[in-house]
Order: structure tokens, then C-alpha cells, then sequence
């Protein structure tokens, strides 16, 4: 080889090395990342671990009216001082941009179904669901029918300008870590975002085709047992609206043994899956994700004391709304004064402008979810069942209100599916097996959901808040509670809630062909369930069902969307206390009590030693009863029963209802509410007792029960070891772990011991891929003014190497609360407790 | 010699400071044509190394837990945090080595022994 050969393969060497490595690190490289975006100290990810909350700092936002005054407080919370309505929505969409400018932008990913262009091919099967459901097209008629000259579409053209103010200001080195790891930076935020936000809560919240699982059950075990266990009112009755009893009502139906299977609902459900359409008719039931859907626990607590309950005298609200528990929070807390309009603070959702759970100087307010069973399902007859252009009503081929092309895009911009949505005049249609199913929904419904929480802060008593949202209001229905200084307190379950006209129930599959099968109407505000000032002296809601069926049989929705455990626990508290203090509201939230175990527990302990006496020698089942009969049944961390427990109700579970059990899959496709484990409980020769794995042999209640506690405690022996020297202590067993937005194993929080678990008043509970429990803790005592103490599990900022992404975790994990600041005024808030001050001008 | 090793450190700093991902690269060409007699690869790789721990030793004295940071990230990748560490000094050398090799070796002219 001459000199100038080998100098040029040493060239070629060199180019190979120094232009891929840039390649690599300017764009990467199959899964690799752009390592060099990544790990450059000057731009990439080091550039984030800095201290993100300088302690001055001033922003420009061109279309303030005036300057707008920022402070932060110890907390991290900004307290914003505005002079106008517009300027204090300008300066929300700042402060959330400055700490949680990622999350804005997948949140709104979420609800519009672009994850894909964000994160790739990965996020497409979610895309698919969210705009099947129609929920994109939904935002944008919204938007539409909102404006940008409404008060509420300026509102949120403000809170837009707010956010892309602090977008535009950023170099790439401030980029948030998740835009360097994607290699994507942040798009322009528009208006109608927050309407795909309010859509994504609308989905989380809100979905409720339980008529698509009732549908399978008839399929599998017969009609009358089918409707027995998915009944349409809860069998232990503890609702929202107060009654004038001093207990909770129980009525337990015997539920009819397992039957021939439904004929027409077999034959229905044969149609429906056909074909390889099924994957999106089980997208409409259950969340994509077996592990999440496993795990789900989407629930909340609220509750009110009156004056005459309390030790001081004064009304008291409490609020903790349950939901997946994420790194950043679901919520981010605010403050806003505008001097001579409104001033607010509490949790805002990043995104929307608002605040859903917080204070005034007047009221203080919190929700729950409703549960209600607002969406429907049509069997649609369309002209051409490949590309149907029209569908049959009342006898006339009617043509479709509109066809949408769904076009799918990569990161890159390439489009990598795409999709035809059709719409009838109830809502999307989607061909289902060899069906065509239309959905009626109300989140997809124009709603002025905005312009009701606008209205409501400017409210100086607690009917007023409720009234204002009543009156706009729509979706996703909640409990909405309220206390003002005066010493009101209301609650009223808010939300529109259709009207049916044949059955009133919207658990069946109905009849598209003719109009008579629609929705019919609103029920009216006052029907809502409700209460004021009631005698008892409290007021609470859990997710039962609202309002008991002996005083108004309103159909809101079927017992599977209710629990009834958390509110039977708040109703034993709160009723054993004449003279509650902020502080017993406090530990309310994370009381250990469970009435579930209560009353499952001893039916397990019963049946173990009942085969223990009829000669049973099992060593599993004599220790495990031993773990459950010595157990205070209180979920505390260093208890070591509640895994046992847990573990066996979820065998139990599989044992009772081996029927609705898939012969083709395996898997459970009809679950009913735990409440019918008690109507059952009581019938211990009921058929559904029986295994029909073992045709020659008929197993009666205690024969489950003992098997599911005995394999229970096998399982777990396998798992976390022998509990006599390594004990299932519930802390270690059962931590909590909230899990970043993008499930990035580094920058998830440390496992914590907490207090808790599924049917207590803190239903923490999680998978490996989600985490569930209380997103937000918030104790007010309605004094002249408010006096707030409230928590969420994380920090203010989105950035994984900021002081401020954890340091609330611990206090959360432990129960306890912060003190909130409400200063009226910027200089109100002493220089030792202002972490930052933040100028935003023209 | 030196001289042209503190320059090329010096461009390196500059470069990775304000031009990112692309900064060792670039600098790794000027470095290049400063080493074009030989020694390019080395001074390139050395230089981008040694502006790379400048730069982090900055964030440090910023308040940034290098190590621990490093282990955060690295759990994303299932890497140790050291890897991480490590990384970000290894990559500005192969940019920089690399291209500084590239350039000195094109502007080599070939000589030719006489006896």
C-alpha cells in the first residue's frame, strides 16, 4: 500500500468515526437517542441540572394590558398579581409553561391523538382510540362554537399567549429534559389544546361503556344472572344525597346461579367479534393496557362538616381526588388575585386555565367523579358495510353527518396510518366485528365547562359556586362540594345526565334505526342529587352512587360504576365525630380503616376454620388464617395482613366468576362490582359457588373461600417469601411509586411506605406500569377567610433534576399537610418566605 | 506545539459552549488544520475531552450532583451512572478526534524520499 493510499484510508477511518459519531449525536441511531443533544454539558441534559427557579427572573408577553407581579413562595407556589382578568390568564400560562412546559404539551398530545408525532410509532394504538372516540373532532367543534371574541375564548387565546411567550423565550439548553431525550422541541400552543385537555378528562373520567361488558356476561352465564350481578343500583345504599337514616341501606337480592348463556346476546357479541375488527371493540371497554386497567383507580373523596359538627364552629371542606399519581403531578397549584374581580388558588390541570379544586376568599370547593353512565351505544344498518356512506332511521337511508380521514404521523413528520372515522347524528361510528356501532358521549358535546369555573370564582357563597356551574356545566359529571365562610355547605352532583326514552337506562346496545331510541332530553338541575345544610351535619361523597333509588330512581348509572367502601368509611367516621377538627380532617385522608376488610374478612377467616375442623391439614391455610383472624384489619404501612387479604379477594374474584372466563382467551371479560361479593357471601350454596372446573364435585362458599385464601398465601410464600421471617410488611409489599409522564425508570420517584390501600379512604394501589392514590390533599376551614393546608405527591417542577420535582413526596407519603399561603397582595408575602419574584411586561 | 494545544482546547470550549452538539465536531476541524504536520487525532480527542470536563466542572460549580445526576440518567438506559459520565467525555473525543483526522490527513501532501 503507497503513502497516499494508506493516508487515505486513514482519512476515510476518520470520517467514519467523526461523522457518525456527530451523525449519531445530532440525530441518532436506531433505538439510540441523539446522544450528543443528551450528554453535551453545555446544551444537553446537565444543562437542566441547575437550580430552575432563579430568584428573579422577568418575562415578556406582548399582549399584557400591565405588568404582571409573580411571586413564588417557599412552596414554589407563584402567586399571581394581576390588574386584569386576561393578564392573570396570560401569566397561568407562563408560570405552568416555565415548570411544566413538556407536560402541557402530552397532555393535550393525549386528548388530540398526536402522541405519535411526539413520541413515536409506539403511542399510535392510544391515537387510535382517541380519535375513534371522536374526541379531536369534538375539540375543535368546541372551539368553533367557544370563539376567540366569547369571554371564554379569550380567556383562553390569554392563557395561550402566556404559554408560547415562555416557549419562545427558550434557548435550546433550557429546553425541558424530555424534548432533548425525544429530540423534538416544544410546538406553538393554541387555544383549542385546552379543549383537548378538558376531553383527556373527560376520557379519563368519564367513559362508561358498561353496556358492551353487561352484553358479554348475558352471553355467558344467561340473562337474569347477568343483571343480577350487574344490577343497576349498588346493593348497600350510602349515597350522596343525604337520607334521613343514621346508617347505610343494605338489600341483598339472591343473585340467580350461572345459566344458559343468552341466545341473542351470544349472537350479538359472535357479531361483534368476528373478524379482525375486535381489538377496537375492546379498545372501547378497557383501557389498552391490561396492567393499568388491573390497577385502575380512579376514584375521590370529598367531604364538609357543618358549623354544628365542627369544634370551633366553623364549616370545614376536605378534597382528595384520586387518579394516577405521575411525575410531573396532574395538577399544579396556583394563585391568582385580580384586585376587584376574583381571586382564586388551589390545583390548576396544566392546560386548563382554572382552577377545578380550590378556594376563594369566600368558598372553598372539591369534586368527585360522578360515575355517571353517559355514553351510549347504537347498532347502526349503513348502506355499504366497507365504506358506508349512509345508515337507516325511520325507515330512510340518512346520510352520515360526516366522514373524517384520521391521518397518522411519525416523529418525523411521515405518515404512518390512517384511519376513516364516520359520524352518524349521534357520534362516531365504528364497525365492530360485523357490526357498525354508533357512540353518543356528552364529553364530545359542546359543554361550557370553562366559562361555568369562571363564573363560579367570582361566587361569594357556596349555592352560588354550585349554581354557576350547574348552569354551564356538562361534562365529566362531578360531585361538586362546597363551604363558604358563612358557614354553608352544598353539595350537588353536576353534569348533564340524558334522558333515555324507552327503558331509562343506557345498559343495552339500542336500536339505531329509528330515532325513537335517542336521547331525549337533560334531566333537569333540581332532579340532580343534592344537599344543604343537611341535619346530620355533613356531607360527603366517594363515587357511590348519588342519590339512594328509594328516594328518586334517577338513572345516572349502573352499580358497576360505583364503589361503595371509601363512602361507607367517611359515613362511619364522620357520624362517630360531633366535633371534627382540621386535623381529624387531616388523618381522615389517609385513615387505615377498611370496611371492605371489615366485612370480607371474617367470611375468609369463617370458611378456613370450618375446613380446618373438617380435617383439612393444610399448613397454608391454618397460617393464613392465622395472619388474617389475628389482623386489626387497618391498612397501616407496617401491617403485614392487608397483602394477604388483597391477594385473596383477587383469587376469590377469579374462583367465583371462573364463568365469565374466555374459553378462546383465558382472560375474564365480565367483572362484577366487589359489592356483590356480599349478597353472595350470604348464599353459601348459591351456584355461582360452584368451580366448573370440577363437574363432579359441587363446591359450596367456604370451599372457595378457603381454596382462594390457601393459594393466596402459596402465591405470596413464592413472591415476597415465608411471611414468619420475612413478614409482607404492607409499606415494603405496597409502596407508592408515581411513574414519570413518560414511564422513564430514572426519573420515577423512590418506593414509599404508605398508609392505605384499595376500599380505604387512601386506595393507593398499583401495577409496575401505574400508580393510583390521592393526586391532591386539601383541608380548608372556612373562617373569616379561608385557612388552606393541602399536599400533592411531587413538586411544582417538571424537571426531573430540579430540588422542586419531589420535595412534597415525603410529607404526602406521610399523611401530612402544608400550610398555604394566601396573600392578598404581592408585599403580604414576607421576603422569608418569597423563594422568587417573577416580572412579566410587554 | 503546546501552544496549538491550549488553542485547540480553547476552540473546543468555545464550540461545545455555543454550538452544542455540533461544537466538537467543528472545533475538531480547526483542530485538524493546526495538527495537519501530525498529532491530529490525539489534540483533537484531547482537546474536546478536557473542554468537555471544563464545562462540567462549570455545572458543578453550579450546584449540579454530577454523580447522582449521571445515575439518573442512566437508570433511563439501564446504565450505571459512571457510563453516563464516561459518555459524555468519549463522544466530543470521537466528533472531534475523528474530524480532526479527517482534515489533517487531506491536507497531508504526499513526500517523496530522493537519495
Amino acid at each position: 500500500m503507497s503513502a497516499r493510499s494508506g493516508r487515505m484510508v486513514m482519512a476515510a477511518l476518520c470520517a467514519a468515526v467523526g461523522i457518525g459519531t456527530t451523525y449519531v449525536g445530532v440525530a441518532g441511531a436506531g433505538p439510540l437517542p441523539p446522544l450528543g443533544g443528551l450528554l453535551s454539558p453545555a446544551v444537553g441534559l446537565w444543562a437542566n441540572a441547575v437550580d430552575d427557579l432563579a430568584p428573579t427572573a422577568g418575562g415578556r408577553i406582548a399582549g399584557l394590558d400591565s405588568s404582571v407581579d409573580v411571586r413564588y413562595d417557599s412552596r414554589s407556589v407563584p402567586h399571581i398579581f394581576a390588574t386584569t382578568d386576561a393578564d392573570a390568564m396570560r401569566a397561568l400560562g407562563y408560570v405552568t409553561a416555565r415548570d411544566r412546559l413538556f407536560q402541557l404539551e402530552i397532555q393535550s398530545r393525549a386528548g388530540e391523538g398526536t402522541l405519535t408525532e411526539l413520541v413515536g410509532d409506539v403511542a399510535l394504538p392510544a391515537d387510535q382510540e382517541t380519535r375513534r372516540l371522536g374526541m379531536p373532532r369534538s375539540a375543535e367543534r368546541k372551539w368553533r362554537d367557544i370563539g376567540d371574541s366569547s369571554s371564554s375564548g379569550k380567556l383562553l387565546i390569554a392563557y395561550a399567549e402566556g404559554v408560547n411567550a415562555y416557549r419562545t423565550s427558550l434557548s435550546a439548553a433550557q429546553l425541558p429534559v424530555e424534548y432533548k431525550l425525544l429530540n423534538r422541541t416544544p410546538r406553538e400552543w393554541l387555544p383549542v389544546y385546552s379543549l383537548h385537555v378538558l376531553n383527556r378528562m373527560g376520557y379519563t373520567l368519564a367513559r362508561s361503556p358498561g353496556e358492551l361488558e353487561l352484553l358479554e356476561a348475558r352471553a355467558m352465564v344467561g340473562d337474569a344472572a347477568a343483571r343480577a350481578l350487574f344490577a343497576d343500583n349498588s346493593p348497600v345504599q350510602e349515597p350522596i344525597q343525604p337520607t334521613d337514616r343514621r346508617a347505610a341501606r343494605s338489600a341483598f337480592p339472591v343473585i340467580p346461579a350461572p345459566g344458559a348463556p343468552d341466545t341473542a346476546a351470544v349472537r350479538m357479541v359472535a357479531a361483534l367479534r368476528s373478524t379482525h375488527h375486535e381489538p377496537t371493540l375492546m379498545a372501547w371497554r378497557k383501557d389498552a393496557d391490561p396492567t393499568v386497567e388491573a390497577a385502575r383507580a380512579f376514584a375521590s373523596n370529598n367531604w364538609a362538616v357543618a358549623p354544628s359538627r365542627s369544634a370551633n364552629g366553623l364549616a370545614m371542606l376536605a378534597g382528595d381526588p384520586h387518579l394516577e399519581l405521575t411525575l410531573p403531578s396532574i395538577w399544579y397549584e396556583v394563585h391568582i388575585v385580580v384586585p376587584g374581580s376574583f381571586e382564586i388558588g388551589g390545583v390548576s390541570i396544566p392546560g386548563l386555565p382554572g382552577v377545578p379544586i380550590g378556594y376563594s376568599r369566600a368558598v372553598a370547593w372539591s369534586a368527585t367523579n360522578t360515575g355517571a353512565d353517559v355514553m351510549d351505544f347504537w347498532r347502526e344498518t349503513v348502506d355499504d358495510a366497507n365504506a358506508p356512506t349512509a345508515y337507516r332511521l325511520d325507515g330512510t337511508l340518512t346520510t352520515l353527518v360526516d366522514t373524517r380521514i384520521e391521518t397518522y404521523r411519525g416523529k418525523s413528520g411521515t405518515v404512518i396510518d390512517v384511519d376513516t372515522v364516520y359520524y352518524t347524528h349521534r357520534g362516531p361510528m365504528q364497525r365492530h366485528g360485523r357490526e357498525w356501532l354508533s357512540m353518543r358521549w356528552t364529553v364530545l358535546e359542546a359543554g361550557k365547562e370553562l366559562e361555568g369555573y369562571f363564573a363560579a370564582f367570582h361566587a361569594t357563597t357556596a349555592p352560588a359556586f354550585l349554581d354557576s356551574m350547574a348552569r354551564y356545566y356538562q361534562a365529566p359529571a362531578q360531585n361538586f362540594i362546597t363551604a363558604d365562610t358563612g358557614g354553608t355547605i352544598m353539595i350537588r352532583s353536576t353534569g348533564r345526565y340524558p334522558v333515555r326514552a324507552d327503558s331509562g337506562r343506557g345498559t343495552e346496545i339500542r336500536d339505531g334505526s329509528v330515532r325513537a331510541s335517542d336521547w331525549i332530553g337533560d334531566w333537569p338541575v333540581e332532579r340532580y342529587p343534592q344537599g344543604r345544610n343537611p341535619a346530620q351535619g355533613y356531607l360527603a361523597s366517594a363515587n357511590q352512587q348519588p342519590i339512594d333509588p328509594q328516594q328518586d330512581a334517577l338513572y345516572l348509572g349502573p352499580d358497576p360504576n360505583f364503589e361503595i367502601w371509601r363512602a361507607l368509611q367517611i359515613n362511619r367516621l364522620l357520624r362517630a365525630d360531633s366535633a371534627v377538627t382540621p386535623d381529624k380532617m387531616r388523618r381522615y385522608h389517609t385513615d387505615p380503616g377498611s370496611v371492605r376488610a371489615d366485612m370480607l374478612v371474617p367470611a375468609l377467616v369463617t370458611a378456613a376454620r370450618g375446613r380446618m375442623a373438617a380435617g383439612d391439614a393444610s399448613a397454608s391455610l391454618k397460617a393464613a388464617e392465622a395472619i388474617l383472624s389475628s389482623w386489626d384489619r387497618q391498612y397501616t404501612r407496617t401491617n403485614s395482613a392487608s397483602r394477604l387479604f388483597e391477594t385473596a379477594i383477587t383469587r376469590t374474584t377469579a374462583l367465583l366468576y371462573d364463568e365469565f372466563v374466555s374459553p378462546k382467551t383465558n382472560a375474564r371479560v365480565a367483572t362484577p362490582t366487589e359489592s356483590q361479593l356480599l349478597p353472595l357471601l350470604l348464599d353459601s350454596a348459591n351456584g355461582w359457588w360452584d368451580d366448573r372446573r370440577t363437574p363432579d364435585v359441587r363446591e359450596r362458599r367456604d370451599d372457595i373461600l378457603a381454596a382462594a385464601l390457601r393459594t393466596a398465601y402459596d402465591t405470596l410464600v413464592i413472591e415476597y417469601g415465608d411471611p414468619a421471617t420475612t413478614p409482607w410488611t404492607w409499606g415494603r409489599v405496597a409502596p407508592a411509586k408515581p411513574n414519570h409522564l413518560l414511564r422513564l425508570a430514572g426519573f420515577a420517584a423512590p418506593e414509599m411506605p404508605i398508609d392505605g390501600g384499595r376500599g380505604t379512604l387512601n386506595p393507593s394501589v398499583g401495577s409496575k406500569r401505574a400508580n393510583f392514590g390521592a393526586s391532591w390533599r386539601m383541608v380548608v376551614e372556612m373562617d373569616k377567610e379561608p385557612r388552606v393546608r393541602a399536599v400533592y405527591p411531587g413538586g411544582q417542577s417538571g424537571n426531573p433534576a430540579s430540588t422542586r420535582y419531589l420535595d412534597r413526596y415525603a410529607t404526602w407519603a406521610n399523611g401530612q399537610l402544608d400550610s398555604v399561603r394566601t396573600p392578598r397582595r404581592a408585599q403580604d408575602l414576607t421576603a422569608a418566605d418569597t423563594r422568587a419574584v417573577l416580572t412579566l411586561t410587554r | 506545539m503546546w501552544m496549538n494545544f491550549v488553542t485547540a482546547v480553547l476552540l473546543q470550549f468555545v464550540a461545545q459552549r455555543f454550538l452544542g452538539v455540533w461544537g466538537a465536531a467543528a472545533a475538531g476541524l480547526f483542530t485538524g488544520v493546526i495538527f495537519r504536520r501530525g498529532g491530529a487525532v490525539r489534540a483533537g480527542a484531547l482537546s474536546a475531552m478536557l473542554a468537555a470536563a471544563v464545562l462540567l466542572a462549570a455545572a458543578a460549580e453550579r450546584g449540579v450532583a454530577l454523580t447522582d445526576f449521571a445515575a439518573t440518567i442512566g437508570q433511563n438506559f439501564s446504565l450505571p451512572g459512571w457510563a453516563v459520565l464516561v459518555a459524555t467525555f468519549v463522544l466530543p473525543a470521537l466528533q472531534a478526534g475523528g474530524c480532526a483526522g479527517l482534515v489533517s490527513r487531506l491536507l497531508t501532501k504526499d513526500h517523496v524520499a530522493v537519495r
